[in-house]
């Protein structure tokens, strides 16, 4: 396997945890700039879009079909 | 280069530094695919880059 022989010169105790730390801090970044920069991935987190939505709708409703109280 | 049995600086022979190098391989390429779907997804399923 191609540079197979890389951990003859890196000790692994050094080596793995650099790459997969320079993966974690690089991904991490790049979504972070996507939460900062865009409207719908703040959105996305916050969750209950859908939820929210239908109760909005059911209040609205309800309250156009409120019969008022005769005396 | 050639001695399997030699101990290296790191305290690896090269059998031992092959087999290392496989499964980090190995491991980037599962989590490359699974990568890849999950932005499949966030492509299919949200504005991003639309």
């Amino acid at each position: 396997m191609i540079y197979g022989k890389l951990w003859l010169v890196v000790k692994p105790s050094v080596g793995v945890p650099l790459f997969l730390g320079a993966v974690a801090v690089s991904s991490f970044a790049v979504h972070y700039a996507l939460l900062t920069n865009t409207t719908w991935l703040p959105k996305y987190y916050e969750g209950g879009a859908k939820a929210t939505a239908a109760v909005a709708q059911e209040t609205a409703v309800a309250a156009l079909t409120v019969v008022p109280e005769r005396k | 280069m050639s001695d399997p049995h030699k101990v290296w600086p790191t305290g690896l022979t090269e059998p031992e530094s092959q087999e290392l190098h496989r499964n980090i391989i190995q491991g980037t390429q599962i989590f490359g695919a699974i990568a890849a779907f999950a932005h499949l997804l966030a492509y299919i399923y949200t504005p991003w880059l639309h």
